[in-house]
This record gives C-alpha cells, sequence and structure tokens, in this order.
C-alpha cells in the first residue's frame, strides 16, 4: 500500500496525459472540431514517424540545439564574468545596474529586427536572441550569489590572514556556486524560448522555423508534431538541470539550507 | 561588501565609489553620449545603430506629429489587458484548487509542468490558425504566457504553509473552512503576489512577439514595419518605449507587493 502511494504521482501523471490524447482522439475522430485545426495523436505520430525516417526531425533538433548550445555557452561565461565582477566591485554594480534591469525587465524578442538589420537572417541573429535572453538571469544570479556571502566567512577568512584574492577564490566564490547553478537553471528555459522564438521569425531551419513553416501552409499535422517535440525537448532539459542542480547543492550542509 | 580603506585615495574620491545614484547616472550618460558621438565622428554607420536625438525625433513624430503611435498603443493595451486578466480569473482559482486537493494535483501538475517548459511563444502559429490574425489570437498568447507563473505560485504559496500554525488552528478545533480562509490563503499571498509579477513579464513578452510575428496593429506590428523598412530610429523607439514600459510596470508590481506585504515582517 506505501509503495503504491510513492508511485501515486507518476501513475497519475501517465493517467492524465494518456486521457488527454484520448479525449483529443475522440474530439478529432468524431467530429467534434474539425480535425484539420486540431489534428489528432494518431495523425502526429505517423508524421513524427515519417520525419525521422527522413531525417528532417533530427536535422531541425540539430540546427536548434547547435544554437541553443552557442547562445547559451557564451550567455554563461560572458553572465558569470560579469556577475562575479559586478558582485565583487561595487562600482561596476552600480555602473552596469540601470543596463542590466532594463534588459531584465524588456522583451528581448523586441531587438529581432535591430539584429536582423546587423547581424543579418539565420544563425547569428537567432543565437544573438538566445544569448541575450539567457545572459540577464545567470548573471544576476551570479552577482546576487556573490553579493550573499556570509559576512561572518568572510570576517573569518580575513582573521587568519587571507588576502584579498584567497578572499575571493576560496571563500566568495564557492559559496555562491548555487545560486550560480540556479541561474544556469533559469538560464535554459529562456534560452530554448529564445531560439524557438527566433526562428519563427527569420529562419529556414530548426524546430522552431518548422512550426512557423508549416503553420503557415496551414499544415497542422506537422506543426504540433513539432510543437511536441520542442516541448519535449523542454520538459528533458528543465529536468536534467533540476538533477543537476540538486546534485551541487548537496555538499551544502548546515542550517542555512 | 568589502569597505576597504585607502588612506591614501582623495576623500571624495572614496564618496562617490560608494554612490550609487552617481554611478549610474554617470555610465548611463556615458553610453548615452558615445552613442550620439561614435556615428557623428563617422566611426559606426549611423543607419545601423542610429542616434539618441534621431530616436528623440522620431518618437517626437509618431507621438504628435504624425499621431500613429497612440492607436497602436491602445490596441497593445487592450490585448495585454484582457489576456491578463483571463489568467488572474483562471489561474487562482486553479492553483487554489492544485494546492487545496491532493487529487487534482496529481491530475493536473503534468499536464501545467509541460506547459511550464515548453516555450509558450511556440504556441503563437497555432493561435494563428486558431484564432485569425486579430486581436483574439495576441489575447490567447497573453494569457497562456501568464497563467502559468500565476498557477505555479499559488500552488507553491498553499504547499508551504506553515504546518505547526494549522495543527495549532485544528488543537483548537477550526474547521477546514476556517483553515483555508484564515491561514491559507493569507500565507499563500507573497507567493500568489509574485506569480502575478512574473506574469506580467511573460503577458507583455507574449503581446509583443505575438504582434511581430503577424497582426495588424500593435507596438509590436509597428516594431516589425519599420525594421523591414530598415527604419532603425522608429523601430529604436518603439523598442525602448516597450522595453522601459516594462520595467516601468514590473517595478510598480513590486512595489505593491512590497507595500501590501508589509504586514508580513511585523
Amino acid at each position: 500500500m506505501r509503495k503504491l502511494a510513492r508511485y501515486a504521482p507518476v501513475l497519475f501523471g501517465v493517467l492524465s496525459f494518456v486521457f488527454i490524447f484520448i479525449v483529443w482522439e475522440m474530439t478529432s475522430r468524431l467530429q467534434l472540431i474539425n480535425p484539420f485545426f486540431i489534428s489528432s495523436p494518431t495523425e502526429i505520430f505517423k508524421v513524427l514517424h515519417e520525419q525521422i525516417i527522413s531525417g528532417e526531425l533530427f536535422e531541425n533538433i540539430g540546427v536548434s540545439f547547435t544554437e541553443f548550445a552557442i547562445g547559451y555557452g557564451l550567455a554563461i561565461i560572458i553572465g558569470v564574468f560579469l556577475g562575479l565582477l559586478m558582485g565583487w566591485y561595487k562600482v561596476v554594480d552600480y555602473a552596469l545596474d540601470p543596463f542590466v534591469w532594463t534588459l531584465y525587465s524588456a522583451p528581448i524578442i523586441a531587438f529581432y529586427p535591430i539584429l536582423v538589420l546587423i547581424l543579418g537572417l539565420g544563425k547569428p541573429t537567432v543565437i544573438a536572441i538566445t544569448f541575450k535572453l539567457a545572459v540577464v538571469l545567470v548573471l544576476v544570479n551570479t552577482a546576487s550569489g556573490i553579493k550573499n556571502v556570509d559576512p561572518l566567512l568572510l570576517r573569518v577568512a580575513r582573521s587568519f590572514g587571507a588576502q584579498n584574492f584567497e578572499l575571493f577564490f576560496k571563500v566568495a566564490l564557492p559559496a555562491s556556486v548555487p545560486m550560480m547553478i540556479a541561474g544556469f537553471r533559469l538560464g535554459v528555459g529562456r534560452a530554448l524560448m529564445g531560439v524557438v522564438a527566433a526562428e519563427l521569425f527569420g529562419s529556414t531551419r530548426g524546430l522552431g522555423a518548422a512550426i512557423s513553416y508549416y503553420g503557415g501552409l496551414l499544415e497542422t499535422s506537422k506543426m504540433l508534431a513539432s510543437l511536441i517535440v520542442v516541448s519535449a525537448l523542454g520538459v528533458l532539459m528543465t529536468q536534467a538541470l533540476s538533477a543537476v542542480e540538486a546534485h551541487f547543492d548537496s555538499w551544502r550542509t548546515g542550517p542555512e539550507t | 561588501m568589502l569597505t576597504r580603506i585607502k588612506t591614501t585615495s582623495k576623500d571624495w574620491l572614496l564618496r562617490a565609489k560608494n554612490n550609487r545614484l552617481f554611478i549610474s547616472t554617470l555610465s548611463v550618460s556615458i553610453f548615452v553620449i558615445l552613442w550620439e558621438v561614435l556615428p557623428r565622428a563617422g566611426l559606426v554607420d549611423v543607419s545601423y545603430i542610429s542616434q539618441p536625438t534621431r530616436v528623440l525625433a522620431a518618437a517626437f513624430e509618431e507621438m504628435f506629429v504624425e499621431g500613429v503611435f497612440w492607436g497602436h498603443l491602445y490596441v497593445s493595451f487592450i490585448e495585454l489587458a484582457v489576456g491578463f486578466i483571463l489568467s488572474l480569473l483562471v489561474g487562482i482559482p486553479l492553483g487554489l484548487m492544485i494546492g487545496l486537493f491532493r487529487k487534482a494535483r496529481y491530475f493536473l501538475d503534468p499536464p501545467l509542468m509541460a506547459l511550464w517548459s515548453t516555450p509558450r511563444l511556440a504556441l503563437i502559429p497555432i493561435f494563428i490558425i486558431w484564432l485569425g490574425v486579430g486581436v483574439e489570437s495576441k489575447i490567447a498568447v497573453v494569457f497562456v504566457g501568464s497563467f502559468i507563473p500565476i498557477i505555479v505560485n499559488t500552488v507553491a504559496g498553499i504547499r508551504d504553509a506553515d504546518i505547526s500554525v494549522i495543527q495549532a488552528a485544528r488543537s483548537f478545533c477550526a474547521k477546514k473552512r476556517d483553515i483555508v480562509i484564515r491561514i491559507l490563503l493569507p500565507t499563500s499571498l507573497p507567493s500568489m503576489m509574485t506569480g502575478i509579477r512574473l506574469g506580467l513579464g511573460r503577458a507583455m513578452m507574449g503581446m509583443v512577439v505575438g504582434e511581430m510575428y503577424v497582426s495588424t496593429k500593435g507596438l509590436g506590428y509597428q516594431i516589425m514595419q519599420y525594421g523591414e523598412a530598415y527604419r532603425m530610429d522608429q523601430v529604436i523607439f518603439y523598442v525602448a518605449f516597450v522595453s522601459l514600459s516594462g520595467f516601468a510596470i514590473t517595478n510598480s508590481a513590486r512595489n505593491l507587493e512590497n507595500r501590501l506585504l508589509k504586514w508580513k515582517e511585523g
């Protein structure tokens, strides 16, 4: 009985999706809603099967993933670097603060036409938008990780004669890792959104481009197939990063966590 | 965080370095001046990055000479307002239900989590097919963008309620209804407010991107139109307007949040 209770969430989760698919299929079969608009799960699986055989699916995933990896990688490198500077030096913090917060609350995809004019259509623009969306979160989290290091730890280290760079590398940096990782996780979601949304507009390849292209042709099944793949990738990545986060947080024991 | 006292540096320099307003103003002014001067000196092509004076001129023209700005602002505002109010009306009751009833949580959590991890802007094309290129599809985008953070945070607020307070209430024979109204609802309010604030940001993003994708009117429509016509001054004006109003809206939501939650600290 206890075992059953442990698996209840998983069981209900599966049931919930099965229920959605059955209702969806029935609505489509019984023509309650025109199948042209909503397609149906069986149609979508057929399309996915075709796309796997023709290689189209993996090509799109490959393109989107490359753009994601480059944009997100750059966001981590630059975000961590600037975040550390902002966390450690007050002057840098004060100087960059207005820009960071404007970028934080700006709907960044609105910069798309500007970026197209500067970088051209296609990959570079997608990467730039991905980068811009993810970098702010990484930066803000890294900076606040450094700023919120326990002052007691710093004072102890200082009393034992630690130099400034030792304070930074041996105390502040390790202590801010969990916050940083949390920023990475939030950044993944935003970066994924950046890739897909930027591809919707002006790309010819990639998952977002496929959604947009088939949408324009009114091929609902093919469009929903790409959408479901995007959704599945999103779930996978968020889960993976939550696991990473839990791993990095585990060394931190004590009352404050 | 670390105040290093250097006796060698002059006193005013030290004070200036610790003055947030001074440093921030300085850095923004440097940015604006460089932006104005670099194209004038011929170092950067003005047609790519425009200039502050040109952007201001474009703003003046759009707002007061031609006056086209207000109509687009109105359409965007309606989309944002209707979509966001709908998401409050759906999100909060649904969030409360999921938070209070375990069965509802088991059943609704997985699809909600899937929707939470999906980049919701990818839904724009399907909304266009379902609802057309007009205002309705943008309302749908705004709604889907903002109702998820509201639900998730409402649920989290209820689940984080202090168990010992509930047990204390039970010992004093509180009914289930009393526990919900007097304990769970008030304690979940802060988290709910955070969800509403996050939702507002998502709502703005949805509005602009939806309009940029396909539409006939609105701020995002203008951004795309001018972008395709290579008119950088106007593009930057609209992008700046949307960004600054995003900043203003989220900031005032944060202030409201802090003011409403003052009682909590006492």
